[in-house]
């Protein structure tokens, strides 16, 4: 078992100060601050395998992003534990952080004014690579990322894909062995989504890096994640194989069934929740515990020419998890 | 060592993309000298005047003591650290295998340079323009003395920066206010930048002296100046050490307390 992350039992909380309204609810709060927990993390648990990818997924304010910037060091747990690689994330050590990246969509370490070249020779020094690994890992990332052309032009002049681009050639330059994307494909044109995606998935292949991507687009999960971590208010709901998300969380299934005749079509409404209706053809969703019987009645009551049960997509299921709507609430 | 070199290389680049911005701070301090020096022209205006022990001669070689010893001391990008503890810009800086503080102290290096140079060409011409009595300094040991009151200054400079700046890990909106206080009022009218701070009455000159204020300003242009020689120089540079190490172990204390709160904002 060779195990490149381990967390147990975290739990981030952030202090925040309440403010009022108003010049008065400003001064107030400057002599009497009303304080208020955020939990953030509220006990997370969970351990990764080197070489894994895993997709983490949850709406928005549940906890990923908190998640990501405990483990590659930049905030201190509340409680818990924490270990990347044998090391704790904590100690900044610079072992340890020469082998890991993260790569956040909006913070950038580009300095704004200067073409990124200047940026990629500064990390070379600060990651301290010699001339050999550096040309060869940027003569690498340059022609995966294809952005020969624009690491010469001042950063502040280029796009945000451009820069994202940019960006995680900044990042990636040492060769990290664990990777932490947040929102990795965010902003990016459909074109430029998919090449980062084959990007992400060379590079986990090719160098067996260990992976960890949050992300709110389908996509990315589809092809990208083999598991997934589910979290919702800093709590993990679900942590397993992709398919295994839909048997879980999908509470119905869903019957399609081509019909001879359209007669008595109103009364399909007894049968399930009826999600499409193009006649001849239905779909159906019907509770997983009473799926038989459902499937029966139809064949009995209705002229069907062709019936299949089949599992709800899992981009319905993902996409229910993004809303948070995965308790059912 | 070569991290910190490159480091220095890419800050004088950008200050140099910054053309307009650095153009505008030269200009900037000018203009305060050229202030300073119109304020105590008026006060020494009466041929022989005495001013607290100040004749126009000496208060005017105070003053263009001070451009020098401004831009060497008080040329800090460090400035900027506070805002990047408010906004988590700092969090760019933690991910990487190097030290936060001599990544700083490196890019300050490199500002003093640039400024120094540049403080040393508007010397030339205020100097050829208002033709000041001026006092070169030419006794090595109390040039080297000089040096020594310059690197202290700098350190205490760069201590208290950095004190100041980790205040945004527990209030994020006090960033800039408290930078204020300090730098600006603190600072300017405590270290000497001013006036000089012998023209105070005597207690308050003694407790002003106990404070690592004049250190940074005051003091390093007194040693030049030859002013302060023997048992008062030993004493002045064991005050100013004592800041030195007291600003720096605190500033280490602050931080590594501050980095436990630190929230790393953004997204
Ligand atoms: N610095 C902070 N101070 C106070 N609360 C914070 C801070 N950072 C995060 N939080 C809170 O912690 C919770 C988790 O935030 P986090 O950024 O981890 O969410 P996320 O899962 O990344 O969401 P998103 O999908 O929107 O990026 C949210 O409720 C957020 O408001
Ligand atoms: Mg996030």
């Amino acid at each position: 078992m060779d195990r490149a992350i381990i967390v147990d039992h975290l739990v981030k909380n952030f202090e925040v100060i309440q403010k009022e309204p108003g010049l008065t609810g400003a001064v107030k709060s400057l002599f009497s601050p009303t304080k208020k927990q955020v939990h953030a993390l509220r006990g997370v648990s969970f351990s990764i395998q080197t070489g894994e990818l895993v997709g983490f997924i949850g709406p928005n304010g549940a906890g990923k992003t908190t998640t990501l910037k405990t483990l590659s060091g930049l905030l201190y747990p509340t409680s818990g534990f924490v270990s990347v690689m044998e090391y704790d994330p904590w100690e900044r050590k610079p072992e340890f952080l020469k082998q890991i990246a993260l790569v956040m969509g909006q913070k950038n370490q580009l300095w704004w004014d200067l073409p990124a070249i200047e940026t990629f020779e500064l990390n070379r020094a600060i990651y301290e690579l010699n001339t050999r690994e550096y040309e060869d890992n940027l003569k690498e990332l340059v022609e995966l990322l294809e952005i020969g052309k624009l690491i010469n032009i001042p950063v502040r002049k280029l796009s945000l894909g451009q820069r994202m681009r940019m960006e995680l050639t900044a990042a990636l330059l040492h060769k990290p062995k664990v990777l932490f994307l947040d929102e990795p494909t965010i902003g990016l044109d459909l074109v430029a989504q998919q090449k980062m995606r084959d990007f992400i998935y060379e590079y986990n292949r090719k160098y067996q890096a260990t992976i960890i991507l949050t992300s709110h687009n389908m996509d990315d999960l589809v092809d990208l994640a083999r598991r997934v971590i589910v979290v919702d208010e800093g709590k993990i709901l679900f942590d397993g194989a992709l398919e295994e998300l839909v048997e879980k969380f999908a509470k119905e299934k869903i019957i399609k069934a081509t019909l001879a005749k359209s007669d008595g079509i109103v009364d399909l409404e007894k049968i399930g929740k009826v999600r499409k209706l193009a006649f001849p053809e239905v779909v159906i969703s019907v509770p997983r515990n009473a799926i038989a019987v459902a499937a029966a009645e139809l064949l009995q009551n209705f002229a069907v020419d062709d019936l299949t049960i089949e599992e709800i997509p899992i981009e319905d299921v993902i996409r229910k998890v993004f809303k948070g709507g995965i308790f059912g609430k | 060592m070569n991290k910190y070199f490159q480091i220095f290389k890419i800050s004088f680049q950008e200050e140099f993309t910054y053309k307009i911005n650095f153009v505008m701070w030269r200009v900037r301090n000018v203009f305060q000298i050229i202030v300073t020096y119109y304020l105590w022209d008026t006060i020494f205006s009466a041929p022989g005047r005495e001013v607290f022990g100040y004749d126009r001669a000496k208060i005017m070689t105070y003053i263009f003591t001070l451009i020098i010893v401004r831009s060497i001391v008080l040329s800090a990008r460090a400035v900027d650290v506070s805002s990047d503890v408010a906004e988590g810009n700092l969090s760019n800086y933690l991910i990487r295998p190097m030290s936060y503080f001599k990544y700083w102290f490196t890019r300050d290096i490199a500002s003093k340079v640039l400024n120094l140079f540049f403080a040393a060409g508007e010397f030339a011409i205020l100097f050829v323009i208002l033709k000041p009595p001026f006092f070169f300094q030419t006794n090595i040991y109390v040039f080297l003395s000089f040096l020594m009151a310059i690197v202290l200054a700098i350190l205490i400079y760069f201590s208290l920066l950095f004190i100041i700046s980790a205040v945004p890990f527990w209030a994020p909106e006090l960033g800039w206010g408290s930078q204020f206080l300090v730098i600006i009022v603190m600072l300017e009218f405590l270290s000497g930048a001013v006036f000089p701070i012998d023209i105070l009455p005597g207690v308050y000159q003694k407790i002003v002296m106990s404070l690592p204020f004049p250190y940074m300003i005051f003091f390093p242009v007194q040693v030049y100046l030859g002013k302060i020689t023997g048992m008062s120089l030993i004493q002045g540079f064991v005050i100013s050490i004592a800041w030195a190490v007291a600003l720096y172990l605190a500033m280490r204390y602050v931080w590594s307390r501050g980095l436990k709160e630190y929230q790393a904002f953004g997204r």
